[in-house]
């Protein structure tokens, strides 16, 4: 893609972390001015609508419930879901990983003779990294959705979850259009770009028999699935074809038809700041006569399962994936999604990424954030981000400090000598001594420290340090008894003087 | 035993598991204290519903029950199109044949029309199940009235006629439509199998967050509010 020199790497696998993963990004002039563009539209939209609604503290309380329960019961909800579809002529599949939805879905697609697949958006499609295994297998995936057309004719990689292509503008998306369709006479106008991806995707909807979609919501209930779409190239693809393949990871149930007078409500306005998107499709099985007769959803963990079992990570599987995260956040807006490494970019990749990878992989993630908590405050279902990025954090420096190599990592000696020396008082009291001793040799006139010699130096690369107080707490406590005893009027002047209070009169 | 069978057991087990311990808060205890029941009187909903769906840019007209036939004949004459479909259950009184054939105005009803003549036809008329105000949000069920999914999707024109006893304020009063006489909990074989919500034309932003009308849909939305 023009304008983007380094090919971004997604899957958490391989990719390199989020520090070096950000570089050539924050370098990207280009893409930085496409982000915060979008970003600002969308946040702009979302503001104006979650302000009109008078009782959107009162659904976010409700979705959390809702996907709490859910996932306190997960076991019987997946059965009832996988008992009443069945009935209404769906078969479910369930897939301990990703190669097992792979391997599935490509059964499905071989009995059904099929060497092309028309698909809707899907990130948990992205997440197995369907596309490549359908590809080397002989059968070709068309993306349908506007932005995932863009992202693979110019041969990019999705960089938000609910509009992938976020991180390209107009001339970049015609640029593309107009070299793989053909149309060197294109304009950059989005509507005629809209347009030409609309005759190009016409013939495939009308012939391609076979489809693929994620699922936004699956009934326990009813056995129904729902999915939340804008432009109708989803409608399509769950209409048209003979074969239909829904690929949904178990945490996407809901226990009642119901429930989704709560989830819709607050999905589209989180995501794209509308009051309800143009479509939302939900069919039960197969209906005779309307859409596909040959219905499958394969329900996927990879990794889920192995959250569930923490009461404060939990939570990271409420998400509806509605990216009001990402678009709020300070250091996505800075970076974009590419850096994170994984389909799923922002504050929910950040939690999201590591625990789908078991923290095997995308260790830096849960360090790509400054813990501002604003991701907390929009999120619809009440994910408590920080306080699940501070538990990995914990985690992966837990998993850092006892492989072998870091016992001598001046990081590790540093905290270890911390811990007699703050476990003693007569220790603390000699280390602040020598400490004050060693910092007259390096603090500055100014009272500052510019630069630490050593393994210090990192940390005044960026930032400047206060000298050492003469005097240290303790002392000045001391002191002050000392003193209040000969004077005890004086005493209390110094304490207001001390933490700069000034008495006004 | 096949491999797949025993992902099943094996995700059940690693579910269960997991959530095993103490018994989990029911559903039943969900705080539901969102607004389940608008306030609205019955012409400032309607009027909610109007201005919500103009909003995405859908054309509205109003019109009398008796006036139906003619307001559906002058919406159809005023778009320049002419081969329409329509789901075989709507009503009789929709459709004047005389006054179609003065307007030069065809309607095929889907008897289990080919996709391709479906995709032929220039337009669609359809009924619908309920009409949410608070968001503009139309819903079909896709009952006789209703239609297929296919023949409200494939033509680039739809015709939406609404009565406004089907208007609701809020989507929570949608769901408690669905329920037979009030009673929540009627179990699965009440509920609609197939639904699809739809608020406006079919739209995209994904071009620079620039809200196009018309990608794969219906580029084009109409919509009749029957005063009844």
């Amino acid at each position: 893609m023009s304008g983007v020199t380094d090919h971004p790497v997604l899957d958490p696998a391989l990719a390199p972390p989020f520090p070096a993963a950000a570089l050539p990004v924050l370098r990207n002039v280009q893409l930085r001015k496409n982000v915060a563009h979008a970003i600002d539209v969308i946040q702009a939209k979302r503001g104006k609508l979650v302000a009109e609604k008078t009782d959107w503290q009162e659904l976010r309380t409700a979705a959390a419930a809702i996907k709490d329960e859910t996932l306190a019961n997960l076991g019987g909800y997946l059965e009832q879901f996988e008992e009443r579809c069945t009935a209404a002529g769906g078969h479910v599949h369930w897939a301990a990983d990703a190669a097992e939805a792979r391997r599935i879905m490509l059964e499905i697609l071989r009995e059904a003779g099929a060497n092309e697949v028309i698909k809707i958006k899907t990130m948990t499609a992205a997440e197995i990294q369907l596309n490549p295994f359908l590809e080397a297998a002989g059968v070709r995936a068309y993306e349908t959705d506007l932005a995932e057309i863009i992202l693979q004719l110019g041969k990019g990689e999705p960089s938000h979850i609910v509009v992938p292509a976020l991180h390209v503008n107009r001339a970049q998306v015609r640029e593309i259009f107009a070299r793989t369709m053909g149309l060197p006479d294109l304009s950059d106008d989005p509507k005629g770009l809209t347009e030409a991806a609309r005759n190009y995707l016409r013939q495939k909807f009308l012939e391609v028999p076979t489809a693929i979609s994620g699922a936004n919501f699956l009934v326990a209930e009813t056995g129904g699935v729902a999915i939340v779409e804008s432009e109708g190239n989803g409608r399509m693809c769950l209409t048209l074809p003979r074969t239909m393949i829904t690929l949904a990871g178990i945490e996407k149930v809901v226990p009642r038809f119901q429930d989704l007078e709560v989830m819709l409500q607050l999905l589209a306005r989180s995501a794209t700041g509308e009051r309800m998107n143009p479509y939302t499709s939900l069919w039960t099985g197969v209906v005779p006569g309307d859409g596909p007769q040959n219905f499958h959803v394969v329900l996927l963990d990879n990794g889920r399962s192995s959250i569930l079992g923490r009461k404060t990570e939990r939570q990271t599987l409420r998400c509806i994936r509605c990216a009001a995260c990402m678009n709020t956040c300070p250091v996505y807006r800075q970076t974009g999604g590419h850096a994170y490494g994984s389909v799923y970019p922002g504050p929910i990749g950040a939690i999201l990424t590591p625990q789908l990878e078991q923290l095997r992989h995308a260790q830096s993630l849960p360090f790509a954030s400054s813990l501002c908590g604003a991701c907390y405050e929009v999120c619809p279902v009440k994910i408590n981000i920080p306080e699940i990025l501070i538990d990995l954090r914990a985690r992966v420096t837990d998993q850092e400090r006892h492989t072998v190599g870091k016992f001598f990592d001046p990081l590790y000696v540093g905290l270890r000598v911390a811990n007699v020396i703050f476990s003693q008082a007569w220790l603390f009291h000699f280390a602040q001594w020598a400490g004050r001793i060693g910092a007259k040799l390096v603090t500055r006139r100014d009272g500052w420290i510019h630069a630490l010699p050593s393994v210090g130096a990192k940390w005044t690369q960026t930032r400047d340090l206060r000298g050492l107080p003469k005097q240290t707490f303790h002392e000045w406590w001391r002191e002050r008894k000392t003193a209040g005893r000969q004077v005890s009027g004086s005493a209390s002047q110094r304490v207001g003087d001390a933490v700069g209070g000034r008495e006004t009169k | 035993m096949s491999p797949v069978t025993d992902s099943r057991k094996s995700v059940l087990e690693r579910i269960r598991a997991a959530t095993a311990g103490k018994a989990a808060e029911g559903h039943a205890d969900i705080p539901r204290n969102y607004v389940r029941r608008g306030d609205m009187t019955v012409s400032a909903r309607h009027e909610r519903f109007v201005e919500r769906l103009r909003e995405y840019d859908a054309e509205v007209v109003e019109c009398e029950p008796e006036g139906l036939a003619a307001a559906i004949t002058a919406v159809l004459a005023a778009s320049g199109r002419h081969r329409f479909v329509a789901p075989p259950g709507i009503p009789a009184e929709w459709y004047v044949d005389a006054a179609w054939k003065i307007e030069g105005l065809e309607c095929t009803f889907d008897h289990g029309l080919e996709t391709r003549e479906i995709e032929q036809a220039e337009g669609v008329i359809t009924g619908c199940f309920c009409g949410v105000a608070d968001s503009g949000t139309i819903v079909l069920h896709h009952g006789p009235a209703e239609g297929r999914r296919v023949i409200s999707l494939l033509p680039d024109w739809h015709l939406c006629v609404v009565h406004s006893s089907q208007v609701v304020e809020t989507l929570p009063e949608y769901f408690d439509r669905c329920q037979v006489s009030g009673v929540r909990d009627q179990g699965p074989e009440r509920l609609p199998k197939l639904v699809t919500w739809i608020s406006g034309p079919s739209a995209t932003a994904d071009i620079e967050m620039t809200r196009i009308k018309g990608v794969h849909g219906p580029r084009f939305l109409h919509v009749i509010l029957v005063r009844d």
